[in-house]
């Protein structure tokens, strides 16, 4: 609304004259009546927020801030902590992308849609498929997406998708969302040692499965070493196969396409963002004979009148806007700026950087772990596989009562089970785990 | 502009044409110019069996998105698979080589706007 200062202000700069007189000039009575919004579906209440100014504001958020428990994270499960260089704010600050905008309009935005362009092209080189959009809301939607898809191209009938029995709660939940509506039922298969059950799997899938989803590194952390064979058992049967992955690991983990990928979903937010803003980036890439049927928005790269390489985005009677109900997705929207976030990080790292990072990811929580094992009291890794960034480790004692002792040495770590905690080590943390080997010493007792 | 309306074909009021000779079905010259250039074609199998004003397919061009109607009942005996390569044919020559399809038709065309009923739908 209006704000109400006589002489306006750096937000709402109308003057009560000058709303009078736009007021009179489109014929309304009041700023009321211009709008004319009405009556049931008004809100008639108080919305109990004190006005302050911004100085206050700043003050009272510090002083919020301030109350945080100053903790040493070494928590994973799903947000991972990479260092995000300085060079990324900087970029993705300029007014040119961050703009609410939409950067959708060639004549316009080249730049950000070129940008776009990369971020695609970085993720089929990482992949090895064919085609890669350019984002969905985060990796729970984007798995969401690829049941659907999986089910658009199936060429004869069937509804279960199957899916590891540990799987993150929100990519579990929005994935039955999506096949509820969608007539399929989401089934799971066991691990063995944080890896698929390969038998139990094969004597899961039948003629009735469309798609078989696995994930590397899974939720405990550990390397998936049967992908070739998952995709055999899901290709048996006329299905797809969809790895759940982030652009870090696939930066030394085995090609998707080699190993019989069709789809590849995951987090792109590794890149880019870091762990703040409880937000993540969906990757989504897949085949290029599905390319009529990929979710999302799609940037091409083509020539203008003049013949320069010109971008735009492309395949779209895909989508919502244009094919209405038979669209492939009801999203048709992505998240751009994050995208170009991720697409610099990866882009300043480059690919040799990507490896040393990846290495960083494969070295340090075998380290770590070894070092913990060595106490009394801790097994660790649980399980006997290779990890990336995160491990599982057993304790004598409770692990609720290892996760309080290690907080009042200033270490957060997540207790999963009555006797398993769960320890995540990156570039980021990876100097302080000497200070918390030897906090463990002490939790473990 | 004034469009190409054989007067041979029979037409749906959304555009699609058949020969009642050889059971050919495109859609019209005016259709393919509403639609701009073609992109995409998605045609369905040999031996499907239509009935009349079922959709048969979709016709995609860059900015739109159409469903395909059967001017008539019948088998699908044939499918212009040019078109997979080639959509642009549909823009070129839709009366020719930007045919569809081929039905068997069971029956006498019925239901149809002659020649000279489409062309006055578009002018």
């Amino acid at each position: 609304m209006m704000t109400r200062h006589s002489r306006g202000s750096p937000f709402a700069p109308h003057t009560d004259g000058e709303t009078a007189a736009m007021l009179e000039a489109v014929g309304a009575e009041s700023i009321e009546d211009l709008f004319d919004i009405p009556e049931p579906i008004r809100f008639d209440g108080e919305f109990g927020i004190e006005p302050r100014s911004e100085r206050e504001i700043r003050t009272e958020m510090r002083a919020l801030l301030g109350r945080n428990d100053d903790l040493t994270e070494f928590l994973g499960r799903g947000h991972y902590d990479h260092y995000v260089p300085s060079l990324v704010d900087h970029l993705a600050d300029r007014s040119e992308f961050l703009t609410s905008y939409t950067q959708y309009q060639p004549e316009i935005t080249q730049g950000f849609l070129q940008v776009l362009f990369e971020y695609q092209s970085m993720l089929v080189e990482l992949t090895g498929l064919e085609v890669a959009n350019c984002s969905m809301y985060d990796a729970a939607t984007a798995l969401g997406e690829a049941a659907t898809l999986a089910d658009r191209v199936r060429e004869t009938s069937g509804s279960t998708v199957l899916v590891p029995e540990l799987l993150r709660e929100e990519r579990r939940s929005v994935l039955e969302n999506y096949t509820e509506g969608a007539g399929l039922t989401v089934e799971t298969y066991p691990y063995e040692d944080a890896n698929a059950d390969r038998e139990a799997l094969a004597d899961l899938a039948s003629e009735g499965t469309v798609m078989i989803y696995a994930e590397s590194p899974t939720v405990r952390g550990t390397v998936e070493e049967g992908l070739g064979a998952i995709a055999d058992i899901a290709h048996d049967e006329d299905a797809l196969f969809v790895l759940g992955s982030d652009p870090v690991a696939l930066s030394v983990l085995e090609e998707p396409a080699n190993v019989g990928a069709d789809v590849v979903i995951g987090d792109a937010a590794t890149l880019g963002l870091g762990t703040s803003y409880g937000m993540g980036l969906g990757l989504f890439a897949t085949r290029e004979g599905f390319v009529r049927q990929v979710p999302g928005r799609l940037v091409g790269a083509s020539t203008d009148s003049a013949g320069e390489r010109a971008y735009t985005l492309t395949l779209q009677t895909r989508e919502q806007h244009i094919r209405r109900e038979r669209a492939t997705s009801n999203i048709c929207t992505n998240q751009a700026w994050v995208a170009l976030r991720t697409a610099i990080h990866a882009a300043s790292l480059g690919p040799s950087g990507l490896v040393d990072l990846a290495s960083d990811c494969l070295e340090a929580p075998a380290e770590l772990a070894d070092r913990l094992d060595d106490i009394v009291g801790v097994q660790a890794p649980v399980h006997d596989r290779h990890h990336f960034r995160e491990f599982v480790a057993r304790t004598d004692q409770p692990a609720e009562a290892v996760r309080e002792t290690l907080e009042e040495y200033g270490f957060a770590v997540h207790a999963i089970d009555d006797h398993l905690v769960q320890v995540c080590v990156t570039e980021t943390n990876r100097k302080k785990a000497d200070a918390l080997v030897t906090a463990f010493r002490e939790a473990a007792k | 502009m004034s469009f190409e309306v054989p007067e041979d074909l029979y037409y749906l009021a959304s555009h699609e044409w058949i020969d009642p000779e050889t059971g050919r079905v495109g859609i019209s010259e005016f259709a393919q110019d509403e639609l701009g250039d073609v992109v995409f074609v998605e045609l369905p199998n040999e031996g499907e069996d239509l009935t009349q004003e079922e959709e048969f397919g979709v016709v995609e061009s860059i900015k739109a998105v159409s469903d395909l109607y059967s001017p008539a009942s019948g088998t699908v005996t044939a499918v212009n698979e040019a078109l997979f390569d080639r959509p642009e044919l549909v823009n070129d020559d839709p009366f020719g080589e930007g045919w569809m399809l081929e039905l068997d038709v069971a029956d006498d065309l019925d239901g149809v706007l002659s020649a000279a009923e489409y062309r006055e739908q578009i002018e």
